[in-house]
Order: C-alpha cells, then sequence, then structure tokens
C-alpha cells in the first residue's frame, strides 16, 4: 500500500506546520501552505491525492478552494477542517464534493482513519 | 397644573416597582390603597354631605314659612269668625233698640217679652237694661238686679254716648262672674237726649264660641283684653282672668302679617319652660280683645327630631356604605395594579434573563472560537511531542514525559468538549425544518436512555396527547433538547423514580410538552441561574454547566419557549412550548 502525498491548506501556521510533520512522521509526502490561492498552486506542482481543507480562511472561503480544486481535478479527495463544529458547513462542504469533515482541535488517529479511507476511495490505498 | 400633580401625587404616591417584592414594596402598596380611598371618599362624602346640611336647612326654612302661613291662615279664620259673631250680636241689639221702642221698652213686661225672644236665639244673654240719657237705669230684667244703677260716671256709658256703640271687657263687675257687655245709645223720639240699651252677655257664651272654634291645628286658643288679662280660660297656657303668662315673656323673631281680610297677625317665637312655641296675636276690629294662638314650634316638636334622627341615620348609612364600597374597590384596584405591576416585572426578567442569555451565548461563541484554534495548535504540538516519543528509541524519563504528554491531551480533550459544546450553544446555523411527529420522537429518544434508566429503577410514562399531531421543526436540535431534559432528570432523581413526558396541543399554532420528575427539586435561587451557561449543581468535573444552556439556545432558535417549574422535594418539571409551524 503506497502512502497518499497530502497538501495541507490552512491560514494557521503552526498548526498546518505541525500537523505536516506529524503526518511525515507517519510516512506521508506533505506539504503545507496557508492560503487558498497558494493551495491551488501548490496543486498544480504537486499533484497531491489528499488535500486537508481549512473551511475558514481569510483570502478564499474553504467552500470556494474546494469548489476550484474540484473544478481542476474532481478525483482529488478533500478533508475538510473546521473550527465550528458546524454541522451546517460540513454537510454543505460533502455536497460540494468534500470526502469528509473534521472538528479541530483534530484527532490524529482519526485524521489518519479518514485519510485511509479516502487514499483507498481514490483506489491507490 | 404641576402642582396639582405634584399635591395628587404625595396623596396617592405611585408604588415602586422591583424585584423585591418584600414588606417594603406592600407597604408602598398599602400607602396608595389608603390616598386612593381617601380621595375616593372626599368625592363621594363632600358633596354628599354638603347636599343634605343644605337641604336640611333649606328644608326646615320652608317648614318655618309653611308652618307660620297656616298659623297666620288659621288664626284669620278665628279672628273672622269671632268678629263675625261680635258684629251679629251687635246687629242684633242695634236692632231691637230702634229709636222709636224707648218707650215701649221702659215697660218692664216688654222688656222682659224681648229678652225671653233673643235668649231664646243667644241663650248667652244674661241681662238686659234701659238707661236714660242721665245714666240712670230706666228698667232692667235678668238675674243679677241689683237695683236702680247710676252709670252716668262711668267710662263706658261715656263711651256709648259718644260713640254710640260700646264693647266692654269681660269682667265680672258687681255681678261677680265673667261677662261683657254691648250698649248701644239712641235717640229719644220725642227729646234730644240720648237713651241706652245694655245687654250683658255671659262670659261662657265666649268661652264656649271659642272652643269651639279652637281647632287641632292650634295647642291653645283664648281671648286677651287690652291689658293682656285672658277673658276665656286657655287650655294649656295660664288661668282665665290672669295676666297672659306671654304677656311677660320677651319672644324673638317678631313678624307681622297683614292682610286684606284682617287688621294684622303677629307672631313671636317664645319660650315657655322646655317648649319653644309660636305666639300669634290678632287683634279684633270690633270688640277690645285680642285673639291669641299658641302652637309648638313644629321644629322643636318630637315628629321633626324623630323626621331628623330618621334622616341622620339614612345619611349615616350612606357614609358607612360608601365607606366599604370605597375601601373594597380601592383595595380591588391596588391588587389588580400590583398584580399587573407583577406580572410586567416578571416579563421584564424574562426578557432581561434572555438577553442576558443571549450576550453570554455570544460571549461564550466568541471565546470558544478564538481558544479554538490556539487549542488545535497545543493538540498538534502535543501530538508532535508524542510521535517524536513514539519514533524514538528510550531515554530518560520517557514514561513520565508520555505520562504528562497524556494528562496535556486529555485536558486538550476536556476543553474541546467545553468549546465544542459553547459553539453549539451559540451557532449560527439555519433551522432545517422537516415535518416531525413530536410523539414518535420522544419516544425515540427515550429508546437511547431506557437501559440507564431501568439500571437506576427510574419509570419513564407516556401521557401523549394523539391531536398534537405534527410539527414542522429541526429534528437534531429538538432530539438534543429532549435528551439533555431527561438526562437531567434521570441524573436528579438519582435511583427509585418517575419520569411523565407528556404532549399537549395549546392552540392551532402550539404545542406543549412537558417532562416531568419526581426528584429533589430545586429552590427558587437554582431556577433562576438554570439556563446560564456554566451554571450547574452537579460535582466538579461532573457537569460542565452548558446541557441547559444549549437546550434553552435550541428552543429558542426553534421558536418555541422553555419554563422550568419546581419545588424543593417535589420534582421539576420542565414545560417546552413549540410552534406548530416554523416562522419565516
Amino acid at each position: 500500500m503506497s502512502m497518499p502525498t497530502v497538501l495541507i491548506i490552512d491560514d494557521e501556521v503552526e498548526f498546518a506546520s505541525t500537523l505536516c510533520q506529524r503526518l511525515k512522521l507517519r510516512g506521508m509526502a506533505t506539504v503545507d501552505v496557508h492560503s487558498g490561492v497558494e493551495g491551488l498552486d501548490a496543486l498544480k506542482k504537486m499533484n497531491p491525492d489528499i488535500i486537508i481543507l481549512d473551511l475558514k480562511m481569510p483570502d478564499m472561503s474553504g467552500l470556494d478552494v474546494l469548489e476550484k480544486i474540484k473544478e481542476l481535478d474532481s478525483t482529488i479527495e478533500v478533508i475538510m477542517l473546521t473550527g465550528h463544529g458546524s454541522a451546517g458547513s460540513g454537510v454543505e462542504a460533502k455536497k460540494r464534493g468534500a470526502f469528509a469533515y473534521v472538528m479541530k482541535p483534530l484527532d490524529i488517529a482519526e485524521l489518519m482513519a479518514i485519510i485511509e479511507s479516502a487514499h483507498k476511495k481514490r483506489g491507490k490505498g | 397644573m404641576s402642582r396639582h400633580r405634584h399635591w395628587l401625587e404625595k396623596l396617592i404616591p405611585a408604588p415602586k416597582t422591583n424585584d423585591d417584592y418584600g414588606c417594603n414594596i406592600t407597604r408602598e402598596y398599602r400607602r396608595f390603597s389608603r390616598g386612593l380611598s381617601i380621595i375616593l371618599l372626599i368625592l363621594v362624602l363632600a358633596p354628599l354631605t354638603l347636599v343634605s346640611v343644605l337641604a336640611h336647612y333649606q328644608y326646615e326654612n320652608l317648614l318655618q314659612e309653611e308652618e307660620q302661613d297656616q298659623l297666620v291662615l288659621n288664626l284669620e279664620e278665628a279672628q273672622l269668625t269671632i268678629e263675625h259673631y261680635v258684629s251679629e250680636l251687635q246687629s242684633v241689639i242695634q236692632f231691637v233698640a230702634r229709636d222709636d221702642r224707648y218707650e215701649e221698652l221702659l215697660d218692664p213686661k216688654k222688656l222682659e217679652a224681648l229678652f225671653v225672644r233673643l235668649k231664646s236665639e243667644y241663650p248667652g244673654f244674661a241681662d238686659i237694661e234701659v238707661i236714660d240719657s242721665n245714666g240712670r237705669q230706666k228698667t232692667y230684667f235678668g238675674n243679677y238686679s241689683l237695683g236702680e244703677q247710676d252709670y252716668s260716671n262711668q267710662i263706658w256709658y261715656k263711651k256709648v254716648m259718644l260713640q254710640g256703640l260700646y264693647i266692654s271687657s269681660v269682667f265680672s263687675g258687681f255681678r261677680d262672674v265673667p261677662h261683657f257687655v254691648i250698649a248701644v245709645s239712641r235717640k229719644h223720639p220725642e227729646k234730644e237726649d240720648l237713651w241706652v240699651l245694655r245687654v250683658t252677655i255671659d262670659g261662657k257664651t265666649l268661652q264656649h264660641f271659642i272652643d269651639t272654634i279652637r281647632t287641632s291645628y292650634s295647642d291653645d286658643m283664648f281671648l286677651v283684653d287690652s291689658e293682656g288679662i285672658t277673658t276665656t280660660q286657655p287650655l294649656k297656657y295660664g288661668k282665665i282672668g290672669e295676666i297672659c303668662i306671654f304677656h311677660r315673656i320677651a319672644g324673638e323673631e317678631e313678624k307681622t302679617f297683614v292682610s286684606k281680610m284682617s287688621s294684622g297677625i303677629t307672631i313671636v317665637k317664645k319660650t315657655v319652660g322646655n317648649q319653644k312655641v309660636n305666639h300669634a296675636v290678632a287683634s279684633l276690629v270690633n270688640a277690645p280683645w285680642k285673639l291669641v294662638l299658641i302652637k309648638e314650634q313644629y321644629l322643636h316638636a318630637s315628629s321633626w327630631t324623630q323626621f331628623k334622627i330618621k334622616l341622620i341615620t339614612m345619611f349615616l348609612t350612606c357614609v358607612v356604605i360608601a365607606i366599604f364600597v370605597i375601601i373594597e374597590i380601592s383595595t380591588a384596584i391596588t391588587t389588580h395594579l400590583r398584580v399587573s405591576d407583577k406580572k410586567r416585572q416578571q416579563l421584564y426578567s424574562e426578557a432581561e434573563h434572555s438577553n442576558k442569555l443571549a450576550s453570554i451565548g455570544r460571549l461564550a461563541a466568541g471565546v470558544a472560537h478564538e481558544i479554538n484554534n490556539p487549542l488545535s495548535i497545543i493538540n498538534q504540538k502535543t501530538g508532535l511531542v508524542q510521535d517524536f516519543m513514539e519514533f524514538s528509541g528510550d531515554f530518560e524519563h520517557k514514561e513520565a514525559m508520555a505520562e504528562a504528554l497524556a494528562g496535556i491531551q486529555s485536558s486538550i480533550n476536556r476543553c474541546k468538549t467545553i468549546t465544542h459544546r459553547l459553539l453549539g450553544f451559540a451557532r449560527h446555523t439555519d433551522v432545517e425544518t422537516e415535518e416531525l411527529d413530536v410523539n414518535s420522537l420522544l419516544r425515540e429518544v427515550i429508546d437511547f436512555l431506557a437501559r440507564e434508566a431501568t439500571y437506576n429503577q427510574i419509570r419513564i410514562d407516556f401521557d401523549l396527547d394523539l391531536d398534537v399531531g405534527k410539527i414542522m421543526s429541526d429534528r437534531g436540535p429538538l432530539q438534543q433538547v429532549f435528551l439533555n431534559i431527561t438526562n437531567n432528570a434521570i441524573d436528579a432523581i438519582g435511583d427509585h423514580g418517575t419520569i411523565v413526558l407528556s404532549s399537549r396541543k395549546v392552540d392551532q399554532k402550539s404545542i406543549l410538552i412537558k417532562i416531568a420528575d419526581d426528584g429533589p427539586g430545586m429552590s427558587t435561587e437554582v431556577q433562576e441561574r438554570i439556563f446560564e451557561p456554566f451554571f450547574t449543581t452537579k460535582e466538579t468535573g461532573k457537569g460542565t454547566g452548558l446541557g441547559l444552556s444549549i437546550t434553552y439556545g435550541l428552543v429558542r432558535k426553534l421558536g418555541g419557549d422553555i419554563k422550568v417549574i419546581s419545588e424543593l422535594g417535589e420534582g421539576t418539571t420542565f414545560k417546552i412550548t413549540l410552534p406548530v409551524q416554523q416562522s419565516e
């Protein structure tokens, strides 16, 4: 089973970099960027399997970024991160094609399980 | 105007209202009630008293006038009757003493015959005599023959010679019985001299006459002569032949009434002993007598006193009734005011409470959101350290460090629960409505808790109204509401108890859900704070104090209302009102 490449898009630098490190420790090729625009650029360069995307960012909302990602490559699985715990936003994101949503502060085990199933769905896991 | 208002406010102070319904407030309302009563009493009693007093005096004056009019009328009538009688006697005597009868009357037999004829008509005639121009008695017929009398020096004789007619006072004279005299003088048929026919009339005749005309209206009626000596026997006041007792008594308010019929009537108020009387006097035109009528003043008679007592009793009864009614009205108004004040205060407190809860909610959400981000970082950093430890070999204190990190992680999880709940309490998501059967939803929720309840030997009963039907609401939040309250009820009971869930249709627009337990209940203080975030009665660490505030927020978001009714030792009931339709 190959490890997925993961792109983390979150404006909270400390959070994104730490999560990036942790995923790297678990053997995943991971890159973290800190805005929607940077995220879309990185997507074109690295072609990730899975994107972990924050719902609330200052430049573009997570849902807009999600839409763009899906326009560029609909096969990429996106896991939404939300600080609100809002079922409404999560449901909306899922309607727009997100694989799942995870509430902050997140549990690494839970996230790993979701990444694994997303990777499986993509057919690489 | 403002001064009036100030004056009125002093008398009827507006009760101050605040949250404390203690004795001070009761006193305020009592003062208000008292002020109101006083104003109403003045408004009612002042005109009542004024009208009563004025009416009384007016009526009294009217009565007095009426009484005096009546007195004048009666006396006038009596006066005319006596005058008529006297003038009749006078006419008879003048008739029999025709000028040419002088010689005839000198014959004692003819005089006797005349006397007998006259006596048959007027039984009061006592004697008759003819007197010549020298004042000597020529003939006499009667019971009191005193021999030949010489009247030439007597005043009456002089008067009759001068005036042609004389009527005397009542006197005893030679006869020693009361009598009066009517004498007429006539011209001698042959000489130029005058002769006199004198008739003595028994005083009893006059007495009899007075007794006849004395009406029930008068208390007493009698004749007095020009000297004030009573010439007929009064019924009550004095004796015949004595100075009339009223002659000596000074009176007050003298009034004279003059009419076409009489020469003038004088009415004077006088007091005899304890009795106040009207003393009315009328002079007779054709006799030297005065007719006196005595009548007790009506205003001092017992019938007037009785009438006054009745009047005062009625007035006092009205006053008592007015006082009673006014006090009742004031109390009713005050009670009404107090109840509405209390209701308004409660509404105000409720509005304030929900406002406070909303503010706290917003604040809590803000805080939670702000804390959530650093919390995520701490979480990740802790996780990263844990990862490093996991992927590196053994080192000194590794185990202790791992333990410390697990402690941090556990605290992070606790904070996470709190922030999530806080965010849930205040989140601004739209309500997703669907058609729901509330009764089924209640049963579904209880299915979750049935095991725990059974374990604690708590019975859960349903009292569901089938008419409740379906409502438009959001399933998730509603489930959470029922779950939270029922869960709290189970916690409150501990073990052995009953929870009753009931539903009822209030009207076309709303339904009511009641969740009642027979647990220990709560104090008023706890009830007031029960929906505040972080307020908990559970042991530290066991409850976040957010369950009911979240519930409150959810119910409000669904357009409903939640209330708690509880009494210590009796149990607690949560009443949830929900709209049948969600408003736009």
